[in-house]
Formats: C-alpha cells, sequence, structure tokens
C-alpha cells in the first residue's frame, strides 16, 4: 500500500480516492495480485477454439509428408489446462467436422472424439457437414457422450431425431460478462447425402445471424456476440456459397466469427468490417487439430474510459 | 471520516460497475499450434490407448494380396490401381443395380485424385484400403444421353490423365480425332448409358459436370471403401494389367 500512495501523491484527490477504493475492493476479494492494481476493473475473456479435427486424436506421425509431429488431442489438453489456469474466464468452442479423417471415427462413430472433447471441458460446438456422415441417427446415438452444448441457428432439426438436442444459441455468463454464442451451418444438399440429413433444413445464414445477433445483443443483452460457423471462410463472388467474410460484411453486433469447412490457415486473425462499419474478427484455425484459436477479449467498466473505442491487436 | 468516504465510494463504484455494461476495449487474437514441445496430458493417453490398440489390431488384418506395386502412376492414360479400382467397383455394384432395375451398368468412371495412396507389393491390409479411399464416397450409377457422354469423352481427352476406367471402355486418341467404344460397340445417340461414379463425382467434383443433372440417379447404397474392402476380401491373390483402355496412338 505504501508504494501506492507514493506513486499516487501527485493525483488529483478524487482519482486517488478512486484508485485506492478499487484496491481495497480487490483485496477485501482476495488474492488478487498486484497487477491488479493497474488494470482496475478490468475484465478478461479468453476464447479457444478449434475447427475440422476430423477424428485426429494422435499426434501427425514423423514421417508425415505436411504435417510431422503436430496435433494430439493429449496435447491440445495441455494448452488449454494452461491457460485455463491462467484465466478462468475461458470458453473452449469448436467449429464442426469433428468426426471423419482416422479410422477412430470409422471404428467407434464419434464416441471417443466426444469423449476426449469432454475430458477437456469443451463449452460448445457447432455441426459440421462430415458431422452427418453417420446420419442424423449417428450423430445422435454419440451424443450421451458429449459434455457440451451442440449450437446450430440455421439447421431446424424439428423433423428429425436431433429435435431438442441442439439449440441455436447459448448464453455463458463468466466473470459477470455475458457471452452469446450461436451456431451456423453450410447447406448440406449436394455436400451430405439425403439420406444422412433427412429431415433437416437449412435455413438462410445471413438471414439467421442477423436474427440471432439481435436477440443476442437486444433481448439477451450480451457484451460479447460469437458465431460459431461451418461456412467456410470465403468463396469466389460467382460462387452462390456464403462464407464467414461474406456473413460479416452483411451483419452487425457480432465480434467474432470462428470459422471452419475450408481448412483455412491464416497468418493471424482477419480483422474486417460490417453491415454498419465496425471491426469484426473473423478467425479460423486451419484442421485436424494442428492449432488452436485463441482470442482474449478485455473490457473495461471506467466510465471514462469508454468512448476511446476498442483496440484490436492481432 | 476517511474510512467513510473511502467506504462510500466503494460501495458507489460497486452499485455502478452493476448498472453500466462493461466496455470491451481491447481484443488480443492469436493462433498456438500444437507442437511436440508441448507435453501430453497422461490421463488422456492413457485413456486413448485401448482404442487405438483395437484400432491399429484391425486396421493390419491381412484381406489379400498382390504379386505387384499398384499405383496410379505406372501408365500413362491408365494405371494398375485406377484400372483394378473400376473393375472392382464394376464387379461389385452391377449385381446390385441390376437386381434393382433389371438395367446392367455400362461402365465405371472415378477421378485420378480420389486414388488418395498406393499399395506395396505384398499382403494388402486393411489400413491400405482406408489409405486408398479415406472418405466416405458413396457409389452411385448416373444415366445419360449420349450428349453427356460425348462430354464425357472430352473431359477425359483434354484432361489427358490416367482417370480410372473400367474395362468396358476402349478410347483411343489419335493425331485427328478418337475411337470410343463401350463393350466394341460405338456411342448410339439413340440410346442412354449407366454409367458407375461416387457421389462425390457425381455433384460435380473434380468438374465432371456432365454428371451433374443425370437422366436418373441411382443410389445403389454402397460406400466405395467398403466395396473395396469385400473384394479384397474375396480375393485371394489380386491380377490386374494395363490393358490399354484409354491410350495414344500416333
Amino acid at each position: 500500500m505504501e508504494d501506492l500512495k507514493e506513486k499516487t501523491k501527485g493525483m488529483k484527490r478524487r482519482n486517488f480516492i478512486q484508485k485506492t477504493t478499487t484496491a481495497t475492493a480487490f483485496l477485501t476479494l482476495g488474492g488478487l495480485s498486484l497487477q491488479s492494481f493497474n488494470t482496475k476493473t478490468t475484465k478478461h475473456i479468453t476464447i479457444l477454439h478449434t475447427n475440422d479435427t476430423h477424428s485426429h486424436i494422435d499426434p501427425f506421425p514423423s514421417s508425415h509428408a505436411r504435417y510431422a509431429n503436430k496435433g494430439g488431442v493429449a496435447r491440445r489438453a495441455t494448452l488449454v489446462e494452461s491457460i485455463r489456469n491462467e484465466n478462468p474466464n475461458t470458453l473452449l468452442l469448436d467449429a464442426g467436422d469433428i468426426f471423419q479423417g482416422t479410422p477412430y471415427f470409422n471404428f467407434y462413430g464419434g464416441e471417443l472424439e466426444f469423449k476426449l472433447m469432454s475430458m477437456l471441458k469443451y463449452d460448445a460446438v457447432t455441426i459440421g457437414n462430415h458431422d452427418f456422415d453417420n446420419g442424423v441417427d449417428g450423430l445422435y446415438a454419440q451424443l450421451p457422450h458429449a459434455k457440451f452444448d451442440f449450437l446450430s441457428a440455421n439447421y431446424d432439426f424439428t423433423d428429425t431425431i436431433l429435435n431438442t438436442h441442439v439449440k441455436p444459441y447459448k448464453v455463458f455468463i463468466k466473470d459477470d460478462i455475458k457471452i452469446g454464442i450461436f451456431g451456423l451451418g453450410i447447406e448440406l444438399k449436394g455436400l451430405v447425402g439425403e439420406k444422412n440429413y433427412k429431415e433437416t433444413k437449412y435455413l438462410n445464414p445471413i438471414e439467421i445471424a442477423q436474427d440471432m445477433s439481435r436477440i443476442l445483443k437486444d433481448d439477451e443483452q450480451c457484451d460479447l456476440v460469437i458465431c460459431l460457423s461451418h461456412l467456410g471462410y470465403h468463396y469466389k463472388p460467382e460462387s452462390k456459397l456464403i462464407g464467414d467474410l461474406e456473413l460479416a460484411s452483411k451483419t452487425k453486433n457480432i465480434d467474432l466469427i470462428i470459422g471452419g469447412h475450408t481448412h483455412t490457415f491464416l497468418p493471424k486473425p482477419t480483422v474486417t468490417k460490417n453491415s454498419i462499419g465496425e471491426n469484426v474478427l473473423v478467425n479460423q484455425v486451419g484442421c485436424y487439430g494442428i492449432n488452436v484459436g485463441r482470442i482474449d477479449f478485455y473490457f473495461d467498466e471506467d466510465k471514462n474510459k469508454a468512448s476511446k473505442g476498442k483496440s484490436i491487436i492481432v | 471520516m476517511k474510512k467513510f468516504i473511502i467506504l462510500f465510494f466503494t460501495i458507489t463504484l460497486l452499485f455502478s460497475c452493476k448498472n453500466k455494461p462493461p466496455h470491451l476495449i481491447r481484443i488480443e487474437g492469436k493462433q498456438l499450434p500444437i507442437t511436440e514441445e508441448i507435453n501430453s496430458v497422461r490421463a488422456i493417453e492413457d485413456y486413448i490407448e485401448p482404442y487405438k490398440q483395437k484400432v491399429e489390431k484391425e486396421m493390419t488384418a491381412v484381406l489379400s494380396f498382390t504379386p505387384i506395386e499398384l499405383n496410379r502412376d505406372d501408365g500413362m492414360l491408365e494405371s494398375s490401381l485406377g484400372n483394378l479400382m473400376a473393375d472392382l467397383s464394376y464387379q461389385k455394384a452391377n449385381p446390385i443395380f441390376n437386381s434393382r432395375t433389371g438395367e446392367n451398368i455400362d461402365f465405371a468412371m472415378f477421378n485420378f485424385g480420389g486414388i488418395r495412396a498406393g499399395i506395396a507389393k505384398g499382403n494388402i491390409t486393411m489400413e491400405h484400403a482406408f489409405n486408398l479411399m479415406p472418405f466416405e464416397n458413396e457409389l452411385v450409377v448416373v444415366e445419360l444421353t449420349s450428349n453427356k457422354i460425348d462430354e464425357l469423352v472430352n473431359y477425359l481427352i483434354t484432361e489427358n490423365k490416367a482417370h480410372p476406367l473400367s474395362k468396358q471402355v476402349n478410347l483411343i486418341m489419335r493425331e485427328n480425332g478418337f475411337d470410343f467404344k463401350i463393350n466394341k460397340t460405338p456411342i448410339d445417340t439413340a440410346k442412354t448409358y449407366f454409367v458407375l461414379t461416387s457421389d462425390y463425382l457425381q455433384n460435380g467434383g473434380d468438374n465432371m459436370n456432365f454428371f451433374k443433372n443425370p437422366v436418373n440417379l441411382y443410389k445403389i447404397d454402397y460406400k466405395l471403401r467398403n466395396a473395396i474392402i469385400d473384394y479384397f476380401k474375396e480375393t485371394d491373390t489380386i491380377k490386374v494389367k494395363l490393358d490399354g483402355r484409354f491410350k495414344r496412338k500416333n
């Protein structure tokens, strides 16, 4: 406390009292490091994400041409655990295509993938086209092994066995910060056999995203809105497909789009503009569990700082 | 008095926190590679182990034997593995198609890129079948008009690649033109043709657009990989040769 008093001697009285009281309040709550004095009422949310892990459970062998010694769920577990220790206000998400790619899927139908993701404490995932590879029934059969939420706002599963098992969105609360997450999937017709997706209805992802972001921002009063997308990163203008960049440009109130499907390795997260010229972050981390994406959000409750706007460091 | 002021401000501050929405001031994004420098969580590794052992045991099961190496690069416009894949698919799918429609498949065609791995001389294991065909592609039969067959032939000539074709096909490229026959018969413009392929290619994969919008589409409900596995299981020794089904003659 002496150090703090020395430092703040020259400050205006009002400022001094605010700082001291804040520090006192934090100290009363207990256990926070000295770092807290400087950051004051800053809150910190960490989002970790994967996409297109495609049943890659073991690390790639050293003989692999492209991904030698990379990946591996047991290593991912270490990384996730250490980040959760550093910041307990962490969410772990996956943008779909958990299934298909190694014999683990062919022999166990996704059981091991879901069990391991539950052990890693995944919070929510969206559904990729390959997650239909054993049909809606195959996905349904593995749900008991998944201790995380399945989110999809533009797949209507009402007339399928998955009805009520997939939610359009979920609001997570971490350190009093409300984080609204909704899921989006790619058009299934032509990509997935009809006998696999059965009566699943695909709805326009842009219209749904506009609805979802309004619900999460206005009705649910979320501080953060995240879209978990399996639409793909970007398509040529002549393509009918809608990618994450197009989605970002035609919606508002979304802070982060976590993508998948196109197995896009981005050198760093993309910062793009939404329909009202605000920044949106779009990220995707390749495939096969080779990378984990990490996005840190810092919030400030100080009135004076609010007008300064946000900075994005990628 | 000083203590009172501090308490007052603390309460005011806490209260104002509750009512004022927090402002997002900073976002930091980065990518964390999963490398061998990161230790594994032992409990996860141990959990995976029994699954891994069972998979490894299944994958090393011997299904068949090949006296020669099978790959997709040993011919110019055909290959040992391409010929084998197309012929075995025809052999496995035609009885199913025939029992359902009373018709026979005219020929099978796949894509060069779809042959994902070669098979070395010796025992053929389950793992070979999975490496050869890691995808869940299903066999389908498309009924095509002769115009679409022309497109298909033009595609083969333009591509100039060893796309897998079954033995019913005979395509000879010459200096000025080509000969195309199915079962030793030229194309009949009044007839439609039944071509076996995969659902991936039927959907326009590898730009095989002639497979899109066929006269009729018949699903065989049989995965290409399962056809390969079943064929290997019932065939003691694989016999395959380059027979010039697609070639250039100058």
